[in-house]
């Protein structure tokens, strides 16, 4: 038995025909039109960075990769091993280990040090949760942004290399750049 | 007499909400009911009555003008109660601001910040902000309160939980308050470190970070970890445990309330011997032994040599199971045994006959663990709770305490009980059946005198023990250390104590077995691991070609003989070391020694596998395994994995069935509930169990339609009568125990090492006197050619004429030395 829609029945509206003078327009006027944008932009000349050799300035904010913190008096490590980074990480992408500072093993400022602490970046989505989260400004977001590798096991980071100072600076930019 | 009073409903009101709450339940339990929160830290049910220390449950109650305590204040009939008015949202502010005033806030370093009560109930009740600017108080730490637990003295909020615990639950009285006001603090007086059976509850205790454990010290935080249920197989207790796991570790082993099983508490070795999963001193690949020496092989190899020389000794082989083995491998080894190698000759470390257990094993005489508490009377009998089933030790004393319970003890050893007891009697050392023939007399209103004496027992006390089991009410629990079946007329006089004290059939009232075989002795015995024993209890056909024994000549003395004169050439042990047992030594030393063929599923190398052995499989620990166990009080309680397997680790059950096969025997069991489901199908009085039936809580066979299927116990064969005490002609009596440390699991947990014990012996100072002994001294005991060397312990309520030495100790243990009667001397 056939359907019959009955009320469902939806109207196609369509536009009104373009005519002869529209149609001309649309073919001629609207190619113009965008012309018009092209030609504007090579007098302005070429907007290409020549990465790797020159790289774009970063705002102070930018949440690149990971950094972690010594005092700078003592040397002592800030980070305590407290895990709250680990907890806050929407990504679950932190991994710290915690273990006990003694008199001839001092290692952070607190009870606990973290004896392992890792970030596998290749999972990290830089949402800077764990620099908020740390109660001493023992993480902070760095500006590197310059993170591929060869391989994943290569993106784990590790606390020996977020303590290091990064090899390369990323430029910052500068105010009103 | 009614013994567990079912409390009746009242309704009241809490926040508008009508609630019904069973009368006379605190606020704070009744308000639950209701679905409303009221914050805690200082009430703990468990801890026995509300002490009010903490003030952090003021609630409003109409008709009484101040607030009141939730936690120490019963809900009555139409009681108005209001916990959201700004009043008490006011003290609730304040109490938390008091609370904090002192308090470090180091919850990053703070081993509890993140399942702290404190953080919890700060974060939910407290006003978000300090108006205290001034110093806090400060105290050195974190300190060692004991070996096992860090005291930071600072973040204690003076809740009293721990204290408690120690003076009232353990009764170990050894932590107290000290100071008063805002410069108290927890210690033990004399500043000894705590070292008792039971302290590590105390870290589980403690709403804050003050007590927390060392081997657990900054190892993981609660969002590193998962949380898997299991049941602890260290002793027969059988504890239901959380086990804390991060990264296929254990790290720690928490509580998991069972009223019916450990009433929420665990044994410092339940607590803390998970260590020996992780130590390097555990087997995790197959050894053969090659040249003389224990080799790593492939598992290929291992199988292959196992298989073949079990073929080899077909008929010529036996078994021996220890307490940890789970029903299923028992019941998987008992078959590949009988069907695939045609041996009956099987059995536990226990030493004691299976019809003697089958006779006390029935489930009208079986008494529950809570009803330890609830009964009239409880009578312990050849047992020391503390060493040898650790939870029931605070079973008791909770009893007595709280419920009235009137105690009686009667043990040749003195008992950590003694101060509780309304009687405590002494008998010599292996004299149960004589004494149980006193008591009987006595209870039948005949004279005792002789027979007690016969026992080493004063007729006097025999008379008064009698007069409180007959008169103190009817609901009498017997506490009876297996061991003592191995003595003549032992089970004959349990049986009639029982008889005669009406405990058949009774609720509340029985016999509960401390098992000698260890943590599943019962559940070996019910899964068929039993010399003339099938599943379930079932008398093996003896008319059958293999057997022709009787069980006594199947059992595991016999086999010592078997394996020492050739008669049997192999045998396999299923976690069992005859050498750590207390099976005579001497004679297994030789009997492994003759073996040809020692096959061992074992994580350690303990003396008898390393010397003796020839293939061992690593075995699993308790954390990787599945399967079944049962409970002295017939519970059976599953084992869940935890953790993935170990090093190169396989499930007994697994290679059980893969050496059957290899001998020409198919099991069938492709799986471990495979294994369960055909246990379940053999053992009439498990009929139609599940294993999700048993699920975390575990369920008693006995309180099942199919406990119908028990087997009557045959009727007892008349038992030679006690033998008569040997005179001492100047010589001591051996008595032996095991102390709760002396397991292989304490001796190579890093944790736990320092309570392993060393040979002591305990003599009366009477008996030292005349010796010319004093307490710590060396002395050598002997008896007929054999000797051990121990420390001379002094123990005032030790019976004169008797010494005990310990069990489990290598070379120097009690059951080395070759006699009941011994000498010390100087060494
Ligand atoms: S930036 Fe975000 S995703 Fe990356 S480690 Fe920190 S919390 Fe995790
Ligand atoms: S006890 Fe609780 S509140 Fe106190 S420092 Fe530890 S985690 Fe923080
Ligand atoms: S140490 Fe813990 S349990 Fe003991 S009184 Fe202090 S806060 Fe309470
Ligand atoms: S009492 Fe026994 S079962 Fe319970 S925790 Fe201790 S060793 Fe384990
Ligand atoms: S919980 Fe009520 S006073 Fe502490």
């Amino acid at each position: 038995m056939a359907w019959t829609p009955g009320e469902d029945v939806v109207e196609v509206v369509r536009a009104p025909a373009p005519g002869a003078a529209g149609g001309l327009y649309r073919s001629f006027g609207e190619t113009l039109r965008g012309l018009k944008t092209t030609f504007a932009r090579i007098i302005e000349g070429p907007v290409t960075i020549q990465y790797p050799e020159e790289k774009v300035p970063v705002y102070p904010r930018f949440r690149g990769r990971h950094k972690l913190h010594r005092f700078e008096d003592t040397g002592l490590e800030k980070c305590v091993g407290c895990s709250l980074c680990a907890a806050a990480c929407p990504a679950d992408c932190i991994r710290v280990v915690a273990a006990e500072n003694t008199p001839d093993n001092r290692v952070s400022a607190g009870e606990r040090y973290a004896a392992v602490y890792e970030i596998n970046l290749s999972r990290c989505i830089f949402c800077g949760y764990c620099e908020v989260a740390c109660p001493f400004d023992a993480i902070t977001m760095g500006h590197e942004y310059e993170l591929s590798d060869y391989s994943r096991t290569d993106l784990i980071f590790t606390k020996e290399m977020l303590l290091a100072e990064p090899l390369e600076r990323t430029p910052l930019r500068k105010e009103g750049e | 007499m009614m013994a567990r009073p079912e409390p009746k409903s009242i309704t009241f009101t809490i926040d508008g909400l009508e609630v019904e709450a069973p009368e006379n339940a605190m606020l704070v339990d009744a308000a639950k009911l209701g679905d409303i929160e009221i914050p805690v830290f200082c009430y703990e049910p468990k801890l026995g009555n509300p002490v009010g220390a903490c003030r952090m449950c003021l609630v409003e109650i109409e008709g009484i003008p101040k607030l009141q305590t939730g936690c120490s204040t019963p809900v009555k009939d139409g009681m108005v109660v209001h916990t959201q008015s700004e009043r008490v949202r006011t003290a609730q502010q304040a109490v938390v601001e008091f609370l904090l005033i002192n308090h470090p806030l180091d919850c990053p370093v703070c081993d509890k910040g993140g399942e702290c009560p404190l953080q919890d109930i700060t974060f939910g009740w407290g006003a978000g902000s300090s108006r205290f600017i001034e110093p806090k108080r400060h105290f050195v730490k974190p300190l060692e309160l004991s070996p096992l637990i860090a005291i930071d003295r600072e973040r204690c909020i003076l809740c009293y939980r721990c204290v408690r615990f120690s003076q009232e639950i353990a009764e170990d009285y050894q932590l107290v308050l000290l100071e008063r006001g805002a410069h108290s603090y927890v210690s033990t007086f004399d500043a000894h470190p705590y070292v008792a059976p039971f302290s590590g509850n105390i870290i589980e205790l403690c709403p804050v970070g003050a007590l927390t454990s060392r081997p657990y010290r900054f190892r993981a935080r609660p969002w590193d970890i998962e949380g898997a249920g299991s049941v602890c197989t260290f002793c027969p207790s059988q504890c239901n445990v959380t086990l804390t796991v991060r990264d296929e570790r254990v790290l720690r082993v928490l509580a998991r309330d069972h009223a019916e099983v450990d009433d929420g508490w665990l044994c410092d070795k339940g607590r803390f011997a998970y260590q020996s999963i992780h130590v390097d001193e555990r087997i995790t690949e197959p050894l053969v032994r090659d040249g003389g020496e224990l080799r790593a092989v492939p598992w290929e190899r291992a199988l292959q040599e196992a298989a073949s020389a079990l073929a080899r000794a077909r008929g010529k082989v036996a078994a021996l199971a220890g307490g940890q083995s789970t029903n299923e491998e028992a019941f998987l080894l008992a078959r590949l045994m009988r069907e695939g190698l045609g041996s009956e000759r099987i059995d536990t470390l226990a030493g004691v006959a299976p019809a003697k257990q089958h006779q006390l094993a029935r489930p009208d005489l079986q008494a529950k663990v809570s009803d330890l508490e609830f009964a009239d009377t409880v009578l312990v009998l050849g047992s020391e709770p503390v060493d040898d089933m650790p939870i029931v030790d605070l079973r008791i004393r909770k009893g007595v305490r709280r419920r009235r319970v009137k105690l009686a003890l009667a043990t040749s050893r003195p008992s950590s009980l003694d101060r509780n007891a309304r009687l405590a009697l002494r008998y010599s050392p292996g004299c149960e059946g004589a004494f149980l023939r006193a008591l009987a007399l006595a209870l039948a209103g005949e004279d005792c005198q002789t027979p007690a004496q016969a026992a080493g027992a004063e007729g006097e006390q025999v008379r008064q023990l009698a007069e409180l089991l007959r008169s103190g009410g009817s609901d009498v629990v017997i506490l009876y250390g297996e061991r003592m079946l191995a003595q003549g007329s032992a089970v004959e006089g349990l049986l009639r104590l029982a008889s005669m004290l009406e405990l058949s059939g009774r609720d509340g009232a029985g016999m509960l077995a401390v098992p000698a075989a260890g943590a599943n002795g019962r559940g070996l015995l019910e899964a068929g691991f039993a010399p003339g024993y099938g599943p379930g209890l079932q008398p093996r056909p003896t008319a059958s070609d293999q057997i022709d024994l009787t069980a006594a000549q199947l059992g595991a003395h016999a086999m010592a003989g078997g394996l020492s004169s050739g008669e049997l050439s192999a045998v396999y042990l299923l976690h069992a070391d005859p050498l750590e047992s207390a099976l005579p030594r001497a004679q297994w030393s030789h009997a492994l020694a003759q073996a040809s063929t020692v096959i061992a599923h074992a994580s350690f190398l303990t003396e008898g596998v390393r010397d003796h052995a020839t293939v061992v499989f690593p075995a699993q620990s308790y954390a990787e395994k599945e399967g079944t166990l049962v409970h002295p009080d017939g519970r059976l309680q599953r084992l869940r994995p935890a953790i993935g397997k170990q090093g190169q680790t396989r499930a007994e059950w697994s290679v059980i069935c893969e050496l059957a096969k290899r001998c020409g025997l198919d099991l069938g069991v492709l799986t471990g509930p495979m294994a369960s489901k055909q246990l379940f199908e053999a053992v009439p009085f498990y009929a139609a169990l599940t294993l999700e039936e048993i699920g975390g809580r575990g369920v008693r066979w006995q309180e099942r339609d199919a406990a119908a299927g028990f087997p009557e116990p045959p009727p007892l064969e008349a038992e030679e009568p006690p033998a008569a005490l040997p005179s001492p002609n100047g010589a001591l009596r051996l008595g032996s125990f095991r102390s709760i440390w002396a397991a292989t699991e304490v001796r190579v947990s890093p944790a736990l090492q320092f309570l392993h014990p060393t040979q002591r012996v305990e003599m009366a100072p009477a008996d030292a006197e005349r010796l010319g002994l004093a307490h710590g001294e060396t002395v050598r005991v002997s008896a007929n050619d054999s000797s051990v060397t121990a420390t001379v312990t002094l123990r005032d309520s030790t019976p004169a004429g008797s010494v005990f030495l310990e069990e489990g100790l290598g070379a120097h243990s009690a059951n080395a030395l070759a006699g009941a009667m011994v000498e010390v001397r100087k060494a």
